[in-house]
């Protein structure tokens, strides 16, 4: 303590993500007064979540009016691949981020015709962790495992298990070929979440499309 | 390691801190509040923390982390007890009681030294 001075101890009760909040319920507001379902898709690096946006938007075609917001550390390769599904891709740069953050989806948002929109995708950036704890406004969080993970990979990541509205489990075409045991996987998500629904999917072959595009229907 | 997970909650930390942060005085100790969900390591947190107020105006500040632990619920025996881990057996045998966490980040308090005017 200095000389003279007195401490004080200031009680405060503040979210520490509250600024992020704030912009996240803007983009919730927008897209709900549009009548936009959107769709945070969080996942591992290489878990297939870009695969699964290709398939699921060539099963749209016609049908739905997507749009697609990329989240990438360096590069433009996964925005380059949807923008052959899709015309409405704008891809986010995220340098050293390891998650999208509310304020850049805000400013996606007004890269894109949202009057030709009833559908949005926002691809996170492949990491289980930060992605989950950052609201970007969407209406959905979807949780996305592969098999090349391994099983044990929802015990790990419980936030996102937790969180999620739906789980899909992708790559569900290689299961002859691996020791994943799918249902000690449900198991452990089931203590964290006994509720959220787990679609197996290949975006590679097609399997379990159709359940997933129900959902995105409901 | 610099956990890069924690980097990004401490520096929206850091920006709230000097918003609330009184004019005279100098900010010793921040205090936070965190759910086990969040998954959130607090030496990483400590390590961020220090990274990212070096040369501000907060530098030197201490990061307190309250980590709130998982709860485990039994419900083999009723038992009810915190982990720091979600799973775990139950001595009774049980080898899946039910865990469960908050996903709080709360900031709960800062401690002042004030400076006499
Ligand atoms: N066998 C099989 N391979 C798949 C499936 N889905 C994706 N893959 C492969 O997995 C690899 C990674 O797929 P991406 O779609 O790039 O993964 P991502 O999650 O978008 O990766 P990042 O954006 O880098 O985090 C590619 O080689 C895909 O062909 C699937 O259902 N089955
Ligand atoms: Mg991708
Ligand atoms: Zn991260
Ligand atoms: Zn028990």
């Amino acid at each position: 303590m200095p000389e003279g001075g007195r401490t004080t101890r200031i009680p405060l009760v503040e979210r520490v993500l509250e600024a992020n909040d704030q912009v996240a319920a803007v983009n919730r507001a927008e897209l709900e007064r549009r009548g936009i379902f959107s769709v945070d898709l969080i996942g591992a690096p290489g878990s297939g979540k870009t695969a699964l946006l290709e398939s699921t938007l060539r099963a749209l075609k016609g049908h739905r009016r997507p749009a697609v917001l990329v989240g990438d550390l360096a590069t433009r390769r996964d925005g380059d691949r949807l923008a052959r599904w899709c015309d409405q891709v704008v891809q986010i740069s995220t340098g050293q981020g390891c998650h999208l953050e509310a304020n850049q989806v805000r400013d996606a948002l007004g890269q894109i015709d949202l009057d030709a929109v009833d559908l949005l995708f926002i691809e996170n950036v492949g990491n289980l962790i930060c992605p989950v704890g950052f609201d970007l406004g969407q209406a959905a969080k979807v949780g996305l495992f592969s098999l090349t993970e391994g099983d044990d990979k929802a015990a790990k990541h419980p936030y996102l298990v937790e969180a999620a509205d739906l789980l899909l489990l992708n790559k569900i075409d290689l299961l002859p070929h691996l020791s994943f045991d799918r249902s000690s996987f449900e198991a452990d998500v089931r203590l964290l979440n006994p509720r959220v629904p787990i679609l197996d999917v290949s975006a590679t072959t097609g399997q379990g499309l159709d359940a997933w595009i129900t959902w995105l229907d409901r | 390691m610099l956990g890069v997970h924690e980097f990004s909650i401490a520096e929206a930390l850091a920006a709230q801190v000097q918003r609330h942060a009184p004019a005279a005085g100098r900010v010793r100790e921040v205090e936070i509040s965190v759910g086990a969900l969040r998954g959130l390591e607090p030496e990483a947190l400590r390590m961020s923390w220090e990274a990212v107020t070096h040369g501000t105006a907060i530098a030197g500040s201490i990061l307190n982390v309250d980590l709130r632990p998982w709860s485990i619920a039994c419900s083999t025996c009723g038992r009810t007890w915190t982990s720091p881990v979600p799973f775990v057996a139950c001595a009774c045998g049980d080898p899946a009681p039910v865990p469960t966490a908050g996903d709080e980040l709360n900031l709960v308090s800062l401690t002042i030294d004030e400076e006499e005017a």
